[in-house]
């Protein structure tokens, strides 16, 4: 059945909006369990804290609202559950922190907290900046639930497909989407399952502290693009 | 053929990497129990990315790195770009390890890690290995988790490496668990300590000194940083010894109020340590206790609060009593201790003896002038001089309470003791000069009817011989008093003098007995020490006999094949050539 492949069952929300001249970027979890009035109830908080016009209450809710509804529209399909492990990319920016990193996950592993993965990956790395943390957890959040809605999809489409072929177990690693890897390959029983050294540098994790004028620069690229 | 104890990663002198004893269980070889159960998705065949080799890899990979640097902590995301797999699970390995000390057992720990972990491991570096020898002790501070088994223990400082030290707690073998509240380093003090005095500048070496590894030469701190170091004696040689760390000093000076307030504060709560921390102010409840134990009769008086108590007659003036016997078994402690040179503790008992009396003497201010002269007489000592003041007190006060102090003394120690005590006391008394025999050959009397029949205790009577070359030697002195002391009425004098013997019996007796015990008790613990070592070193030959025998089998089997080969050849042969009948 549908849901987020980690321990806490939490949407990704994402939000940008613009309104008379003022733009607002955010991104957090949603639990979906959660009664839609608080929507209203955080968007009004929201808007409080960070003190922006009151336009923004009504659009704030119905962005999440929509998001949710969209989540809330997969629940109860089925989903693709074999196993499944998919590379995950960061490539972002958090205030002056800039963080590329690539690693495996395993979408079948319903106990994967990558909250706890965030912790981590600061503490290791002697992130001080506390906002980095949930920016991580956030990004790895929204590629599985990404992919997420992808084996949602594609298991749709094995059930069609299962009825007329056999041999689905082929259609499966080929649609289940680019990302997974070939486990056969990986994980025989001739291989090593330890990266030749010169590999490493791939899966390695970059964490870059840019100064101020670099993060105006970046930004400035960042709004060129998204408009 | 390999020994499978030992690390294959070896080079020709064996590295020995530190894991905790808990974790003797792992082999490299092999995967044991502990970890399948832990890491059940290895084992259950469910996935083609999830085998017990790729588990091994895994472990042997993470392992091996941390072994490469063991001094520096191996982070998850330094190993995780090495491996391929879910990063959940390389990081559930990556923590298993980690809790057992697989890894990042020496490694310096982290500051901030009180959300991901669930124990930190602390940083000891003893020299044991995979190869378990003698039960490697050290502490790891764990929070045991449901299913493990590991020891929770206090954790403790490397003597070399990258270990920082919490706790420098002087690493012996055996787990320790967490001191408890009164813990103190008794032995310390009456082993250890004979109070270093440096050996350059004559002075104490109250908090460190630096002992000359050749010899028994210990010079001071302010020597050592100056150069002083002796003739003939170079900077290297001289290693340093905290004397400050583990000892009792903890609150440092007491000063009279202070000890005063103690002793009251004791004598209400008993052994509430923390009303009575509570009543002392600036002192701690560790600096009470310790303090305590010092004082003379310190535990002794712990348990005579409880008696006070639950005195019958339960007076303001019984717990004076109580208290003033204590100050002058305190004060006769102190003669004794000036007898019996055990230098430190006198000097604290010096101490303590002399903040009672100035309290006590306030009290006596209406003194009359008639029985200091009595008292010059009995004995020179100030301290001795106190104690009949007390009584002197009480007995202008109220007669009887005197006696009752008596039959108190007595009830405390033993009415054997004291009786005997009073005896001698008498006895010496008489030796003096020969006045106070004709005053006392009455006494007898007294002391027969009031007290049961005496027994000798040695002890007592030692002391008190002690006590009585003492008093020998102000002889002197009581010789011109003798003429004075007929103003005093007969009664004073005896009961002043009975109050004196059984004082200092009294505290003799308690002193050796205490000192007896603690003696024992520590020879005690070093039996038991020997005897594990003992034990350790006696397992250890027979392992290594048994794989001696091993290897010999081995052998002998070889052995035995190839015998058997060759008479096979040899009976090939004999055949081949037709040798008919075999001859044996």
């Amino acid at each position: 059945k549908f849901r987020m492949p980690t321990a806490d069952n939490l949407v990704p929300i994402r939000l940008d909006i613009e309104t008379e001249g003022q733009r607002y970027k955010d991104a957090f979890t949603w639990n979906p369990s959660d009664p839609d009035s608080e929507v209203v109830v955080f968007a009004k908080r929201t808007v409080r804290d960070l003190k922006l016009p009151p336009q923004f209450i009504t659009q704030i809710a119905q962005s999440i609202q929509t998001q949710l509804t969209e989540f809330r529209s997969y629940e109860g399909q089925d989903m693709y559950t074999a196993e499944k492990i998919v590379p995950i990319k960061l490539d972002l920016r958090v205030n002056h922190t800039l963080i590329k990193d690539h690693f495996l996950w395993d979408l079948n592993n319903y106990e994967s907290d990558p909250e706890e993965f965030a912790r981590t990956f600061c503490n290791d790395m002697g992130i001080e900046d506390p906002e980095v943390g949930p920016a991580v957890a956030f990004a790895i959040r929204e590629q599985l639930y990404e992919i997420a809605i992808q084996s949602v999809a594609s298991a749709r489409e094995i059930k069609i497909s299962k009825k007329g072929r056999r041999g689905a177990e082929h259609a499966i690693s080929s649609k289940g989407g680019g990302n997974a890897l070939d486990l056969m390959k990986l994980f025989r029983y001739n291989s090593s399952v330890v990266r030749k050294r010169k590999e490493w540098y791939v899966y390695e994790p970059i964490v870059d502290i840019l100064s101020n004028e670099e993060v105006d620069a970046l930004e400035a690229r960042e709004d060129r693009n998204t408009r | 053929m390999e020994m499978p104890q030992y690390d294959p990663n070896t080079k020709p002198e064996f590295e020995l990497y530190t894991i905790p004893s808990h974790s003797s269980w792992f082999r490299w070889d092999d995967i044991h129990e502990t970890e399948r159960t832990a890491l059940k998705e290895f084992f259950d065949g469910s996935s083609i990315s999830r085998t017990p080799k790729i588990y091994k890899e895994y472990r042997d990979f993470m392992i091996n790195k941390y072994r490469e640097e063991p001094s520096r902590r191996l982070t998850f995301t330094q190993v995780r770009k090495s491996l391929v797999g879910d990063v959940s699970l390389l990081h559930k390995v990556f923590r298993f390890l980690d809790e057992w000390g697989l890894i990042n057992f020496g490694a310096v720990s982290r500051g901030d890690d009180s959300d991901n972990r669930d124990s930190s491991l602390g940083d000891t570096e003893l020299k044991n290995q995979v190869k378990i020898e003698e039960g490697a002790p050290n502490g790891v501070r764990v929070v045991a988790l449901p299913n493990s088994l590991k020891p929770i223990s206090v954790p403790n400082s490397g003597a070399d490496g990258s270990g920082n030290g919490k706790v420098a707690v002087a690493g012996e073998t055996g787990v320790k668990l967490p001191p408890l509240a009164s813990y103190s380093d008794v032995f310390g003090d009456l082993v250890k300590l004979k109070g270093f005095k440096c050996g350059s500048c004559g002075e104490q070496c109250n908090s460190g000194c630096y002992e000359y590894s050749k010899g028994s030469f210990v010079i001071c701190e302010k020597c050592f940083k100056n150069g002083n170091y002796g003739e003939d004696k170079s900077k290297d040689d001289f290693r340093f010894s905290d004397l400050g760390g583990n000892s009792l000093t903890h609150g440092a000076t007491w000063t009279e109020a202070e000890t005063l307030l103690l002793l009251e504060s004791v004598m209400r709560h008993g052994d509430n340590w923390e009303l009575v921390a509570q009543n002392v102010p600036t002192k701690s409840k560790l600096d009470c206790i310790s303090k305590l134990i010092e004082l003379p009769f310190g535990e002794f008086m712990m348990g005579s609060a409880h008696e006070m108590n639950s005195c019958p007659t339960g007076s303001l003036n019984s717990l004076k009593e109580g208290q003033s016997a204590s100050s002058e078994n305190q004060n006769d402690v102190k003669m004794e201790d000036q007898v019996h040179d055990q230098m430190n503790e006198s000097k604290q008992n010096g101490d303590a003896a002399t903040e009672e009396p100035p309290a006590k003497r306030k009290r006596i201010a209406p003194l009359s002038d008639g029985g200091s002269t009595l008292i010059k007489q009995v004995g020179g000592l100030d301290s001795v001089l106190d104690n009949l003041e007390h009584y002197q007190t009480f007995l202008l006060m109220d007669c009887s309470d005197a006696s009752f102090e008596v039959a108190h003394i007595s009830t405390m120690v033993g009415p054997h003791v004291t009786a005997a005590a009073a005896e001698a006391a008498v006895a010496a008394l008489c030796n003096e000069s020969s006045c106070p025999r004709e005053i006392f050959d009455g006494d007898e009397d007294y002391l027969a009817n009031g007290l049961s029949s005496p027994t000798m205790v040695s002890d007592p009577e030692r002391a008190l011989q002690v006590d009585a070359s003492k008093m020998e030697e102000n002889q002197s002195e009581t010789q011109d008093a003798s003429s004075e002391k007929n103003d005093v009425p007969l009664n004073l004098r005896i009961r002043t003098a009975t109050a004196t013997a059984l004082g200092a019996a009294a505290a003799n007796a308690k002193l050796l007995a205490d000192q007896e015990d603690r003696e024992i008790e520590h020879l005690v613990a070093i039996i038991i020490e020997t005897q594990m070592k003992k034990l350790h070193s006696k397992i250890n030959y027979f392992d290594d006999l048994e794989l001696i025998m091993e290897k010999e089998y081995n052998e002998m089997m070889q052995l035995k094949e190839c015998l058997v080969e060759e008479r096979i050849d040899v009976l090939e042969r004999a055949l081949k050539t037709g040798v008919s009948k075999w001859r044996s």
